[in-house]
């Protein structure tokens, strides 16, 4: 679950990061045609704008004019109020609309207005100062007064006012135009092209992220690939299109690809054909040896009639046959795990009972204290997990001596989930420090000198192997009074073993007997001891079952030469 | 003396325990092959079978499920590989036991005996499940009045979970009761045995009514209300 999530984020991730450059593209892109679009739309707003205002404003002035000149000639000189006013609504009614103020000098009191709302106080002073003010008569300049302009806001709508004086003596008009349409217009064209600068901007965007995706497809196919082939899967292979930079880094990548897996293929090839060989191996030499291992047993019984030189012999025969048949035993079940098939057959059991009958089976109870508890019980393969006890002990009793001390303990392991901790510590001088990090491996023998050791140089590697494909672990270490401390640690379920753990107290029966085994040396019948099992509790008549390891191969002998040793 | 069959196509290993089984007081005739071993089978009526896999011709198991077809004694199967696969083909095709090569005489010699013990008469009465009665003192199990044909095992295995009816037993119990295996038996000895005797004594054996599956447990023989 948890992984599932971080490998989610892990995408995300991965997404936000390869998407920083595709926003830095769309940016690039946005930007781009953001000036390119607001200049191009500002240039033509402003030459409009411009236009549109000048064609209105020469218009209205020109008009003012003709109709100022036409109207006045009918003025009488030193005209009076009334006659400046009529004026100025013949002016103002003559053509285009606008509005006129006729000023005289001579009557400031004289309001001649065509329109009460504009009166000569909203003509700007500059204006009246360029209007009323003469020119030196030139040859460039043949009158003294000319008409002149002025854009203003008048409560907030655009006006052009224009004057003029209309003789050198006479009344000054001036005139009101309103651009209120030709503002309009432009507040339109300025909309106009205010979305034309968005869409563009929205077109941008989205070519950009057209553009990225043709970048950032193969990049990201190429990094999915990478990652791919990193978790293992060496036949990802990317499609190849196209001449650029970027179909050839594919096509380095799928070479590199095929020389890895063909490199990859090689090596397991090899190493499967010399599984094979040692599998097939060991597989050959069992059918010579249940031969053999089939008549050691009679010639073991007639040993002592034998004569006094051939014993020996016949001895050593059958013990080193028993040697081979264990050897062998062990090179099957290591090739078994190899090749992964070897299988859990998993029963809920009592682990203090298993520690028992590890014991009992061995006659070890002299040299090993027992400290466990009944009642702790896990979902284990009882076999393999009886193979990784006599291992442990086995192993504890040959290099670290007795006495053997074995405790057992539920515990919580650092998933929070229940585990059974096994603890075999031995009296021994400890196991070095150099040679710690070994004792696990296969054949590795602590003293190089000791040409034969008793044991196969299998044991700890089985048991370490049992011990993990019910998902747990063996640890080695050196003890503070001296001894060696093998440490066990199995989950209370193997993953997988769900169905089969489900309402497992029900034989359980724990409560009664707490502590039957924590003192050591269970009496036989007591082995059986299930709470439920009181009435057969002697059914399992195995008197002349003396030899318990035989049963699997794939379990029950990983440690021949404590068992023979007792026969 | 019981009367073994060795059926073993290896000289050597067919020499050996041939040898090792008569010294442990056993009569022993021997295959070569699976042909011969059924011929043998057929004309010397044996009263075990101890069965090598891999055979020349037709192999162990298809013997063991020939023999089955028509007798209930005991086979024990003698195999070169532990491997999972064979070990549950071997039983699924009816076999009573199995040990693992290279085996040691004394301890073929305990499974033979055990597997022997099975199919002994006990000084008891009979009991009814619902249509199916075992006779203990007869050792006959019949159902609907007709004869149901058991292996000893399959036998012992229906005594011993009807000696304590409604009571779960778990598979090393089983183990340790019918098989006479210790602690570290294979309980899927049992959980073949179990499919085997289902498929005899059920109605629906994929819907038992009788052997009931006591989840992480193991079994126990109801009787039907």
């Amino acid at each position: 679950m948890t992984d599932h999530q971080n490998g989610r984020r892990q995408v995300w991730r991965r997404r936000l990061r390869l998407s920083s450059l595709r926003v830095r593209l769309a940016a690039v892109f946005a930007v781009v045609a953001l000036t390119a679009a607001v200049s191009a739309s500002g240039i033509a707003y402003w030459l409009n704008r411009d236009a549109v205002l000048k064609r209105a404003q020469d218009t209205a002035l020109n008009d003012f004019r003709v109709s100022l000149s036409r109207s006045v000639q009918g003025l009488p000189l030193n005209a009076g109020c009334p006659a400046l006013a009529q004026l100025a609504s013949e002016v103002a009614s003559s053509g285009l609309s606008y509005n006129v103020v006729v000023v005289d000098d001579n009557q400031p009191d004289c309001t001649a207005v065509s329109d009460p709302r504009f009166t000569a106080a909203q003509v700007p002073h500059a204006l009246q100062m360029a209007v009323t003010t003469p020119r030196p008569v030139g040859p460039g300049n043949p009158n003294e007064y000319h008409l002149y302009w002025q854009r203003v806001n008048l409560d907030g709508q655009p006006y052009v006012v224009g004057g003029t004086r209309v003789v050198p003596t006479g009344p000054t008009a001036y005139m009101f135009k309103s651009l209120d349409n030709e503002r309009a217009d432009l507040n339109t064209l300025g909309w106009s092209l205010a979305v034309a600068t968005l869409l563009a901007l929205i077109a941008a965007t989205l070519l950009a992220q057209a553009a990225s995706a043709t970048v950032l497809r193969p990049v990201r196919q190429l990094a999915d690939a990478a990652r791919r082939l990193g978790e293992g899967k060496l036949d990802t292979r990317l499609e190849v299109s196209g001449t650029d930079e970027l179909s050839d880094l594919a096509r380095t990548f799928n070479s590199t690809a095929e020389a890895l897996s063909e490199q990859v293929e090689e090596l397991s090839a090899r190493e499967a054909q010399s599984r094979r060989f040692v599998a097939d191996m060991s597989h050959e030499l069992r059918t010579p040896l249940t031969a053999m291992t089939a008549v050691t047993d009679i010639l073991e019984d007639e040993a002592d009639a034998l004569d006094p030189m051939i014993e020996p012999a016949v001895r050593l025969v059958v013990s080193e046959t028993r040697r081979l048949s264990d050897l062998v035993e062990n090179l099957m079940e290591v090739t078994r795990f190899d090749a992964g098939t070897a299988k859990l057959v998993a029963d809920e059991m009592d682990i203090a009972d298993l520690v028992m009958s590890c014991i009992d089976g061995r006659a070890w109870y002299d040299a090993v204290e027992v400290d466990a508890p009944r009642g702790v019980r896990a979902v284990v393969d009882p076999r393999r997990l009886d193979v990784v006890f006599a291992n442990l002990i086995g192993n504890a009793l040959k290099h670290g001596g007795s006495p053997v001390k074995v405790t057992v303990r539920q515990g919580v392991g650092p998933t929070g989930a229940g585990e059974v901790v096994v603890r075999v510590t031995d009296s021994g001088p400890g196991i070095p420090e150099e040679v710690l990090p070994h004792v696990f491996d296969r054949f590795y023998k602590a003293d190089k000198g000791r040409a034969r050791s008793e044991g196969s140089g299998l044991g700890l590697s089985i048991a370490m192997a049992n011990a993990q494909i019910h998902g747990g672990t063996i640890t080695a270490a050196n003890g503070e009074q001296g001894g060696a401390v093998f440490t066990l640690r199995l989950p209370l379920r193997p993953a997988g073993t769900g169905a089969a753990a489900d309402g497992g107290s029900a034989d359980g029966g724990s409560a009664g007997g707490g502590s039957a085994g924590s003192s050591g040396r269970p009496s036989a019948p007591e082995r059986g001891g299930r709470d439920d099992a009181g009435d057969f509790g002697d059914g399992g008549g195995s008197a002349d079952f003396g030899d318990r390891g035989d049963f699997g191969g794939s379990g029950g002998s990983g440690d021949g030469t404590e068992r023979r040793s007792e026969q | 003396m019981p009367f073994l069959l060795l059926i073993e196509d290896d000289d050597a290993i067919r020499t050996g325990l041939e040898l090792a089984l008569t010294r442990q007081g056993h009569r022993v005739a021997a295959a070569a092959s699976g042909e011969d071993g059924l011929r043998l089978f057929k004309e010397q009526r044996p009263d075990l079978i101890v069965l090598d896999v891999m055979l020349p011709g037709i192999d162990g198991f298809e013997v063991c499920r020939r023999i089955r077809r028509t007798d209930q004694l005991p086979i024990i199967l003698l195999t070169a590989r532990s491997d999972d696969i064979d070990v549950v083909v071997g039983l699924e095709s009816g076999a009573d036991d199995y040990v693992v090569k290279p085996v040691q005489p004394r301890v073929l010699d305990a499974r033979i005996r055990a597997v022997l013990r099975r199919g002994e008469r006990e000084n008891s009465d009979s009991s009814a499940f619902g249509s199916l009665v075992i006779d203990r003192s007869a050792m006959t199990v019949t159902k609907d009045g007709q004869d149901l044909q058991l292996t000893p095992t399959e036998l012992r295995l229906l005594l011993e979970l009807s000696r304590r009816p409604g009571q779960a037993l778990s598979r090393q119990q089983l183990l340790r009761l019918v098989w006479e295996h210790d602690y570290l038996g294979d309980s899927r000895l049992v959980d073949a045995c179990v499919q085997r005797l289902r498929a005899k004594v059920e109605d629906v054996p994929s819907a038992p009514t009788l052997i009931r599956t006591v989840r992480g447990v193991g079994y126990r023989l109801d009787p039907p209300s």
